[in-house]
């Protein structure tokens, strides 16, 4: 069962005139595959999928019409985005009759019919039990359209029998076991004839289990659902998937995560394109860089050095025209000064002694000498201030304003030489901490670190709960991305929460009643609650430990991680992808999708399985003859597309067993080829002598009505009894 | 028509020399609604009417495979692993702690999916 391109455009066959009227032509309709040849050939002419799609050609705007798989490179010229595949199955009950049309047409025109009409009798199967509004619209469909002369219908499956029971496979009595796309059936036969009325259903086959598969891969890994489509289940399926002997040791294998489950991975690498990696750049780049640096970096010295000569030479001139006004000003009566100075800025002899001071100083700071100690002794708190230990009523208003400023200025200095003394203090007892850990960590390494972990821990986990509780009032960590569930109460935590219910009873509270508020102590504490906030501080507390611990962590554990955001509910920070990200792993779904055709509950049936059915189907079959029970259970044939799994036919006697009497034989076989052999037991009834007897003309279809056809049932024993 | 499309024979003629009546063509005239000529199984199964006959009959509704008699087993809805724990918010099903946490990061719309998997998803009429 090939759906990729291998299996595309099927040839139009040149032989159609060199076949007698009366070989019938035979036609295998599953909801899968249409298979159409020739009465007594091995195999059919023609395969393709069952399915028509009418997208619009671009170049000339009408609508077209396709059959079957289509050649991907070529539906380039198709507007394929407002038709999809079209299956003439709702099940596997034909019920689209244009569109089972199109794919007659289409097998009647590969197969190489020229005539005016298709003039060969014809036998199709259907599936049990067909809803006989089915089989009356097929009939004139093939009656009037095709001018079809006669017509019979049978049962694949039971056709599929015939054939493994024709060449020895499987007995007289048995069952077969049919998974199709759609539906799984179980019919026993008796004396090889099938007995429908004791067949079952279950409406599970191989399309839900590809369904399954790419719905439970899109799940897992969303951003790759583009590439995960039906087709490419479809071969990851056929390709990967198994039965399980053991669901629920399988199961237990893959959850332990032991070595015989990662040898049954598999990986689908999707095309993953590597980003540019950055190259290192090469060691003559690096020193030409260096050297680049350099250069510029000796050019701004020398720039600042040339700045500060034109300073220092610029101070020097000042100085030097400083010192010249001072050496004229003792030449200059006292009298005269401020005549004198009226040209320049200064006003008295002070004042350009005081700029001669600042200009001296700034040019050796410029020069880069030492400044100048100019306090060199500290003048005790009496000569700084003065005026502080004398009382107030010896002052005059002035002094008064004066000695508030001292005092102002005392406590200010105070207070900056406490701060100091108790800055150095912290830092002592810090370091003396430090010690002790040091020597806690020398005495014995393994326990401090441990120790160190587990604070570690401790306190990281305080975070991240006080994180959820801000996140979540009520405690669990909620899944409060619902959009729309979000009001007002859940946005705030406990804590925010707490403080507005405070707030309100204080409001409606007010001048009901008698008020005794106040009258204990506690009353008041109140207030604090109502204030503000201050889950903050510890808070701040806490994280400022837990950085101090994960330092330490890092610098004395080389394989220490910090977790801290493991808890968080931040998205994940951008990585670059990697090809782990473009892989696709195959673990516990290799065998989690076939086995919903044992357990059907797993997607939401309430159906017995495959195994179990047979169970269902013995006791519908109403036979106290256990003979016949043990003949019938000792052939079971397992066909159809749907059950292609490696190692179903294990599992299927190991989920029959238990059903059946106490050491009765049984026996479960694989059909010689599940998918071809319906077409190819078809095709051996059809080219039996008995066949003309079991179909019906247009004549006896509009002659005997309706209840004659809902009554018509395919002789299978008949067509293949006789050696062919 | 391009060449290689021609070659491929990809499109179907819309006339073929073997039928009786050829398929008219079908141009939908805008306004008119869309006859649809075709039921649904389940509207096919209805006209069948196979209430009306004896019900040692069979047909292709009482073929059909009763439930199981084995009691279902619950798996967890994300590994597929088995398990007996179901998360009371997202009703999803889980294996373990991890599985847990994943799940409640999920957004509402995967947990729906997850959920119609095994058809227990809400719908909502």
């Amino acid at each position: 069962m090939v759906w990729g391109p291998a299996a595309i455009r099927p040839q139009r066959q040149t032989d159609y005139r060199f076949f007698p009227s009366t070989t019938p032509i035979v036609i295998d309709n599953g909801s899968s595959h249409f298979r159409i040849g020739w009465a007594g050939e091995s195999d059919p002419r023609i395969t393709f999928r069952n399915i028509v799609q009418r997208p619009r050609h671009r170049s000339t705007g009408e609508t077209v019409t396709m059959v079957g798989d289509q050649d991907p490179a070529l539906m380039k010229y198709f507007d394929c985005t407002r038709s999809s595949c079209r299956s003439p199955f709702d099940s596997n009950v034909v019920y689209q009759f244009d569109t089972m049309e199109y794919i007659l047409d289409y097998g009647f025109e590969r197969l190489g019919v020229d005539g005016s009409e298709v003039d060969h009798p014809i036998l199709m199967t259907e599936c049990v039990y067909n809803p006989v509004s089915s089989r009356c619209r097929m009939s004139e469909l093939l009656f009037e359209t095709y001018g079809v002369p006669s017509i019979a219908f049978g049962v694949d499956s039971a056709f599929s029998y015939k054939y493994n029971q024709h060449h020895g496979f499987c007995n007289e009595d048995g069952f077969t076991i049919c998974t199709g796309l759609s539906a799984s059936h179980v019919i026993p036969f008796v004396s090889g004839e099938p007995v429908f009325g004791a067949c079952c259903r279950t409406n599970v086959g191989g399309y839900n289990i590809t369904e399954y598969l790419r719905q439970l891969l899109s799940l897992k890994y969303p951003y790759h659902m583009s590439n995960i489509t039906f087709e490419k289940s479809e071969d990851l399926k056929t390709e990967h998937c198994y039965v399980a002997l053991n669901y629920a040791e399988e199961l237990q294998l893959f959850q332990d995560g032991t070595r015989k489950a990662e040898e049954k991975y598999r990986y689908w690498q999707l095309p993953w394109i590597p980003p540019p990696q950055e190259e290192m750049p090469s060691e003559e780049e690096i020193a030409r860089k260096a050297a680049l640096r350099e250069k510029q970096g000796q050019r701004l010295r020398e720039m600042a050095a040339a700045k500060k000569i034109s300073k220092i030479a610029e101070l020097e001139k000042e100085l030097n025209g400083l010192d010249f006004l001072l050496r004229q000003l003792e030449n200059v009566e006292e009298g005269d000064i401020p005549s004198f100075l009226s040209d320049t800025k200064y006003h008295s002899k002070q004042e350009v002694a005081s700029a001669v001071g600042k200009v001296s100083q700034i040019l050796r700071k410029a020069k880069g000498e030492p400044a100048e100690v100019e306090d060199s002794y500290e003048p005790s708190l009496e000569e700084k201030y003065p005026l502080i230990n004398i009382p107030d009523n010896m002052l005059t208003p002035d002094q008064l304003k004066e000695k508030k400023k001292q005092i102002f200025m005392k406590t200010t200095t105070e207070g900056r030489l406490r701060a100091k003394q108790r800055h150095i203090d912290e830092k002592l007892q810090r370091d003396r901490e430090n010690e002790q850990e040091e020597e806690k960590r020398i005495e014995n390494p393994e326990l401090y670190l441990e120790k160190l972990h587990a604070k570690y821990k401790e306190i990281s986990e305080k975070l991240g709960q006080r994180k959820r509780m801000k996140l979540n009032g009520n405690g669990g960590n909620g899944n409060n991305n619902t959009p729309g569930s979000v009001g007002r109460g859940e946005r705030l935590n406990a804590a925010q929460k707490e403080r507005m219910r405070l707030l309100t009873t204080a409001a409606y509270d007010r001048g009901k009643g008698e008020d005794t508020f106040g009258a204990k102590d506690e009353d008041w504490q109140l207030y604090k609650l109502m204030s503000k906030d201050n889950d903050d501080d510890e808070r701040d507390l806490d994280e400022a430990e837990l950085s101090r611990i994960t330092l330490r962590l890092q610098t004395i554990d080389p394989n220490f991680a910090a977790i801290s955001d493991a808890l968080s509910t931040d998205p994940p920070r951008f990585q670059p992808h990697t090809a782990d990200d473009f892989k696709i792993v195959l673990g516990v779904e290799r065998f989690r999708c076939p086995e919903i055709l044992f357990q059907p509950c797993m997607v939401g049936f309430s159906q017995a399985g495959l195994d179990e059915m047979i169970g269902v189907s013995l006791r519908r079959l109403d036979t106290k003859n256990t003979d016949l029970k043990d003949r019938i259970c000792n052939s079971i044939l397992v066909t159809g597309g749907g059950c292609l799994f490696p190692g179903i036919c294990p599992r299927l006697e190991v989920g029959i067993r238990p059903q059946l009497r106490f050491l009765s034989p049984l026996k479960v076989t694989l059909a010689s080829n599940p998918t071809l052999d319906a077409w190819r037991g078809a095709a051996l009834c059809a080219a039996s002598s008995q066949f003309h007897i079991q179909t019906f003309t247009k004549h006896d279809y509009y002659e005997k009505g309706e209840d004659w056809v809902r009554q018509y049932q395919f002789k299978y024993d008949l067509a293949t009894s006789e050696p062919v | 028509m391009e060449p290689d499309v021609a070659k491929a024979e990809m499109i179907l003629p819309n006339v073929l020399p073997f039928k009786r009546v050829q398929r008219t063509s079908e141009k939908h005239i805008k306004g008119q609604p869309k006859t649809k000529h075709w039921k649904h199984l389940k509207q096919i199964i209805q006209a069948e009417n196979f209430q009306d006959y004896p019900s040692d009959q069979s047909n292709y509704v009482n073929i059909e495979t009763p439930p199981s008699m084995y009691p279902p087993k619950k798996y967890c809805d994300i590994t597929g692993f088995q398990t007996t724990y179901i998360d009371p918010k997202t009703n999803l099903r889980f294996a373990n702690t991890d599985v847990f946490k994943q799940s409640r990061h999920l957004p509402e719309e995967m947990v729906q999916k997850y959920l119609s998997l095994r058809n227990a998803a809400v719908v909502l009429r």
